[in-house]
């Protein structure tokens, strides 16, 4: 019993440890991971015909009360849309769906990696802290041009970032 | 009581019911749904890669196509290869491309003033012959037929660029490299076979993609990259797969003979 509550607090140490090490340079980049679930369904054949993942609906959206919500599809070999625009300090979700095979949205300098399952929706949610250009790359092999599936996340400060109505959906060419 | 606590002990039971539990517990575990109103929804195109789609496209007979491929031997070609350089040439053409694309001449989803009525006097059954007709010709032209294709060898520094972007793609722009869907490496599905094309269609099409004339592309890829690329990558690329250098894949020796 004795050795039981022994591992059970050296297991506790161990853990914390290991969640310093991960969690505080990733905060000293600016960028913190909230959030992750797997959150829906959809069919990947379809996303172009009905639904939340139709083209006119990808984008950044500003939601009435005011947060906001980026819509993503991952699919050989792009990202679309291939650059997204967001707000400076405010918790962003992203919800990504592919349309073929296994990807995943690694936005560079954060802890964000998300994995991509055809018919599923990932969501995270994340913060950026600092305005700037953040590279984001696909992290699991995807075939032919998997090494070139590279988009961008173009972070702005509030005042730059253009005024919308919840209707629209921004990318950085709305900059 | 006893013989409750001695069950639950069992390792083997915890896990079984742990197993049981956990994935109702995280489909339980739920965002709230965004309320934001959605903007009219715009459809590239009708068509979607389901199995009943691929096999409706994969059932054609070549031999009823090549009769219903008369009325198209004007323009395109009595072996795939048009005298246009406008007009594409539909030698060995992917199956599932032709396919597709007449759906979105006679939907309206590509816009054409020649080929959507032309489609609309087809029926799909059609569809599927004359792209099993085209998708076994050879991607050789005859060399004594005076046809447009091959165009001009382009100039080198052309061919350089469009060499690069074919094999490699442009990894800091997120450019993929072409070959990996349009062949002879890899194919996505629906995307046209690149390897005999003309040089003058592909950069019309390249700048329809880029200025969002041309739309039909499902989850729009081609519209994405299209505008990454620049004017002389467009031209390179287009003289690059007009003069039939494409046959072979980039990098790779020519065939053994």
């Amino acid at each position: 019993m004795r050795s039981g509550k022994l591992q059970f607090v050296m297991g506790l140490l161990a853990f914390l440890i290991a969640w310093l090490w991960i969690r505080f340079p990733y905060e000293m980049f600016g960028a913190v991971k909230k959030f992750v679930a797997a959150s829906g369904q959809v069919d990947p054949l379809t996303l172009h015909l009905r639904g939340e993942f139709v083209e006119s609906n990808l984008g950044t959206a500003i939601e009435p009360d005011g947060s906001v919500t980026v819509r993503l599809i991952a699919q050989q070999f792009n990202f679309v849309p291939q650059c997204v625009l967001v707000p400076v300090g405010r918790p962003i979700r992203f919800r990504i769906t592919s349309a073929d095979l296994v990807h995943r949205f690694s936005i560079a300098v954060t802890n964000d990696a998300l994995e991509v399952v055809p018919g599923h929706i990932s969501e995270s949610q994340i913060q950026f802290d600092k305005p700037g250009e953040y590279g984001a790359t696909c992290h699991e092999f995807c075939g032919a041009g998997h090494y070139d599936m590279r988009s961008r996340v173009l972070v702005v400060a509030r005042d730059k970032f253009p005024k919308s109505t919840p209707e629209e959906r921004l990318t950085c060419a709305s900059l | 009581m006893l013989l409750f606590k001695t069950f639950f002990r069992r390792t083997h039971v915890k896990a079984a019911m742990l197993a049981l539990g956990l994935p109702f517990l995280v489909s339980r575990t739920k965002l709230p749904q965004s309320a934001s109103p959605q903007p009219p929804v715009r459809v590239p195109s009708y068509v979607a890669w389901t199995q009943e789609t691929i096999d409706a496209a994969n059932s054609g007979e070549a031999i009823r196509g090549l009769v219903i491929a008369r009325r198209c031997a004007h323009c395109h070609g009595q072996e795939g290869f048009s005298s246009d350089p406008l007009v594409p040439n539909l030698a060995g053409m992917d199956k599932l491309a032709i396919w597709k694309e007449l759906n979105d001449f006679r939907d309206g989803k590509r816009n054409s003033a020649i080929m959507g009525p032309l489609a609309a006097e087809l029926t799909v059954q059609d569809y599927s012959d004359l792209a099993a007709y085209y998708a076994i010709l050879p991607i050789y032209p005859d060399p004594a037929d005076p046809r447009s294709f091959p165009q001009l060898p382009s100039p080198l520094t052309h061919t350089a660029v469009a060499a690069r972007l074919i094999s490699g793609g442009d990894g800091a722009r997120g450019i993929p490299p072409c070959q990996a869907c349009h062949g002879p490496i890899g194919r996505k599905m629906g995307a046209p076979s690149l390897i005999v094309q003309n040089s003058d269609y592909i950069r019309l099409q390249l700048e329809e993609f880029a200025s969002g004339n041309r739309s039909n592309d499902i989850n729009m890829p081609m519209r994405v990259i299209a505008s990454l690329l620049n004017d002389d990558e467009r031209q390179s690329l287009a003289s690059y797969y007009g003069s039939g250098a494409a046959s072979t894949p980039v990098g790779a020796s020519a065939p053994a003979k």
